[in-house]
C-alpha cells in the first residue's frame, strides 16, 4: 500500500477498534476485524478507486467480518453475544458512504490504561490498538521482542476480557488513580515519540497521535488539571521538533535552537492548556513540567538571551515536588548558566543515585561543564562515555562535535 | 462448625484459559465428590488462572496500590474472604478497597470459572 494509504489506514484504526470493541465488547474480534478490513484494503484498493471515504469503508469491512466471525463461533457452540447488541436497528453499512464511525476512543483508552494491567503492556497496549502502531515498531521502541511484544499484548487482552475489565468511561470518584494510570502512559508513549529528534521514522509519527488524545481528553474530562499540563507539555515539545536538528541530522539543543523555525500554532495551543491550568491554580509536577516547557517556548528569537534564571527557578520548585536525578540534572544544567560551570559540576558530582554512571545525560552534561572549566582530558573521557551511550545518531553527532581537541 | 477447604495446585498443568481434557477430568472428580458430601457442601468454584488476577495492598500508611497478578506471599496470611457479584472488574476493585485491613494486608481479586465473560469484557 502506499505511504499516503497507509496513513490513511492508521489514523482510522483507533476509531474503529474503539467502535467495533464498544458494539462486540470484544477486543481480539475488533482488532481481527479490522485487520481483514486492512488486508482487503490492501487487495482492492491499489488495484481500483480508493473509496470516497477510506475509514467508513473499513470500519463497514471490519464490521462485517467481525459479525462473520461471531456467527463462526455461535457455530462451533462458543458464547454469543446478544444478536440485539449486534445487529442494528436499520443497517447503516448500506446506507451511505459518509456514515458515522461512534467516537468510542476515550472508553478504549481507559481499558488500554486500567490499572489493574501490567504498567508495561499498558503503554504498548494503546499504541497498539488507540495508535494502530504495528507490533514491529513498537516492539523497537520498547527495545523488546517482537515475540515478548505479542506475549505481553496477548495477556494483557485476555486479562481484560477474562476479569471483566469494563469497557467503561470511570466513575469520578475513580478519577485520581485512573487518569494517572492513563496520563503515565502517555508519558511513556510520548517519551518514545520525543526521543526520536530527527522525526522521520514511525515512533515519531505516533507524537502525532498523542497530541489528538490529549486533545480529546482535555475535552471530554470533568476536572482535567493533569490532563492540560500534560497536553501543553506535548504541544511545546512538539512545536520544537522542526529546530531539534539541523541540515545534517545533528541535535542542535534547546538553547541553540531558533525559536522562529518553532511551530507558532503548537505553543499558542500549549499557552492555551498552560493559561487555562494557571487559572486553577495547580502546583505539581506536571505543571511545573509545563510552565518550564511553556518559558523555553517563549523565547522570541536567538537575539534574546535564554531564559536561564526562570528556568532554575522552576527547576528549584520541581526539585521541591520530585527530588531525582533527572531534575537534578537538568537543574545543574541551568545553574551552570547562572552561577557558573564550577557549582554546577560540584552539585552535578554531589547527586547521590547508585548507578549514576550507566546514565547518559548524566555524562554528557558533566562532559560539557568539565570542558568550560579547561579540564580537557577528563572532559573527553566523559564525552567518550556519552558518545558510547547515546540513544541516536543526531545525539552522539553532536557530542563528536563538542568534544574538546587533544 | 464449618470450614473452607483451599486447593492449591499448579495451575500450568491446564490450558492457559483453564479448559481442555485434565480440567474434564478433574472437574468430574469434583462432581463426584459434591455428590458424596450432599448438604455438608456450602459452597465452592474453580477460579480462573492467576494471570487474571488483580491485587489491592494496603500499606502501613493505609494508601491502597493496585497491580496486575495474583498476591504475593511475604508475610501475611489468609484471613478470610468474601465471594461477591459484581457487574465488572471495576465493582469488585471498589468493594475490595471496603474489605477491612488493619494496618498492611492485601485483597486479591480472582474471577470464578465458567462465566460469561464477553458481556463484561
Amino acid at each position: 500500500m502506499s505511504p499516503e494509504l497507509d496513513r490513511i489506514v492508521r489514523a482510522a484504526a483507533g476509531r474503529i477498534i474503539a467502535a467495533l470493541t464498544a458494539r462486540f465488547r470484544d477486543l481480539d474480534l475488533a482488532e481481527e476485524g479490522f485487520a481483514d478490513a486492512c488486508e482487503a484494503a490492501a487487495r482492492t484498493w491499489p488495484a481500483g478507486e480508493v473509496p470516497a471515504d477510506p475509514a467508513a469503508w473499513l470500519y463497514r469491512v471490519a464490521t462485517r467480518r467481525a459479525l462473520d466471525a461471531v456467527r463462526r463461533r455461535a457455530v462451533h457452540g462458543r458464547l454469543l453475544p446478544d444478536e440485539s447488541e449486534l445487529e442494528p436497528a436499520c443497517e447503516p453499512e448500506w446506507q451511505d458512504e459518509d456514515m458515522l464511525i461512534p467516537d468510542e476512543r476515550l472508553r478504549l483508552i481507559f481499558v488500554c490504561c486500567h490499572p489493574a494491567i501490567a504498567p508495561e503492556s499498558r503503554a504498548a497496549l494503546t499504541l497498539r490498538l488507540v495508535c494502530g502502531l504495528a507490533a514491529r515498531d513498537i516492539a523497537a521502541s520498547f527495545l523488546i521482542s517482537e515475540a515478548t511484544l505479542h506475549q505481553r499484548l496477548t495477556r494483557a487482552k485476555r486479562k481484560i476480557g477474562q476479569a471483566g475489565i469494563p469497557f467503561a468511561v470511570p466513575v469520578p470518584a475513580e478519577w485520581p488513580e485512573r487518569l494517572e494510570a492513563v496520563l503515565s502512559t502517555l508519558e511513556v508513549a510520548y517519551a518514545k515519540a520525543h526521543a526520536d529528534a530527527a522525526g522521520n521514522t514511525l515512533q515519531a509519527s505516533f507524537a502525532g497521535d498523542i497530541l489528538t488524545l490529549t486533545e480529546a481528553l482535555a475535552a471530554m474530562l470533568p476536572d482535567p488539571s493533569e490532563v492540560l499540563a500534560f497536553a501543553a507539555l506535548v504541544r511545546f515539545a512538539e512545536a520544537r521538533r522542526p529546530a531539534r536538528v539541523d541540515r545534517n541530522g545533528m541535535m542542535i539543543p534547546l538553547s541553540e535552537q531558533d525559536p522562529a523555525l518553532w511551530d507558532r500554532a503548537l505553543i499558542e495551543a500549549g499557552d492555551r492548556y498552560l493559561h487555562r491550568l494557571r487559572n486553577m491554580e495547580i502546583t505539581g509536577t506536571r505543571a511545573l513540567q509545563a510552565a518550564l516547557h511553556g518559558v523555553w517556548c517563549a523565547r522570541p528569537s536567538l537575539a534574546n538571551p535564554p531564559p536561564w534564571p526562570t528556568i532554575l527557578a522552576l527547576y528549584d520548585a520541581l526539585l521541591r515536588e520530585r527530588d531525582d536525578v533527572i531534575v537534578r540534572l537538568n537543574r545543574a544544567v541551568a545553574l551552570a548558566e547562572v552561577a557558573g560551570p564550577a557549582i554546577a559540576l560540584a552539585e552535578l558530582d554531589a547527586i547521590a543515585c547508585p548507578r549514576l554512571d550507566l546514565f547518559q545525560p548524566w555524562h554528557a552534561v558533566r562532559a560539557d561543564l568539565l570542558n568550560r572549566l579547561g579540564r580537557k582530558a577528563e572532559s573527553r573521557a566523559a564525552y567518550a562515555r556519552a558518545i558510547e551511550m547515546a540513544e541516536g545518531e543526531a545525539e552522539a553527532a553532536w557530542l563528536r562535535g563538542r568534544m574538546p581537541a587533544d | 462448625m464449618q470450614y473452607i477447604l483451599l486447593i492449591y495446585e499448579d495451575e500450568s498443568i491446564y490450558a492457559p484459559d483453564k479448559t481442555g481434557e485434565l480440567l474434564n477430568t478433574v472437574v468430574a472428580g469434583h462432581m463426584a465428590l459434591v455428590q458424596e458430601l450432599g448438604p455438608k457442601r456450602l459452597g465452592g468454584a474453580g477460579l480462573q488462572n492467576t494471570d487474571t488476577a488483580t491485587t489491592i495492598r494496603t500499606a502501613a500508611d493505609g494508601s491502597k496500590t493496585m497491580h496486575d497478578g495474583p498476591f504475593a506471599e511475604t508475610r501475611e496470611q489468609l484471613g478470610g474472604y468474601y465471594l461477591i457479584e459484581a457487574a465488572d472488574l471495576d465493582e469488585a476493585i471498589a468493594i475490595a478497597r471496603r474489605v477491612p485491613i488493619y494496618r498492611e494486608g492485601a485483597v486479591e481479586i480472582r474471577p470464578l470459572l465458567g462465566q460469561d465473560q464477553r458481556k463484561s469484557g
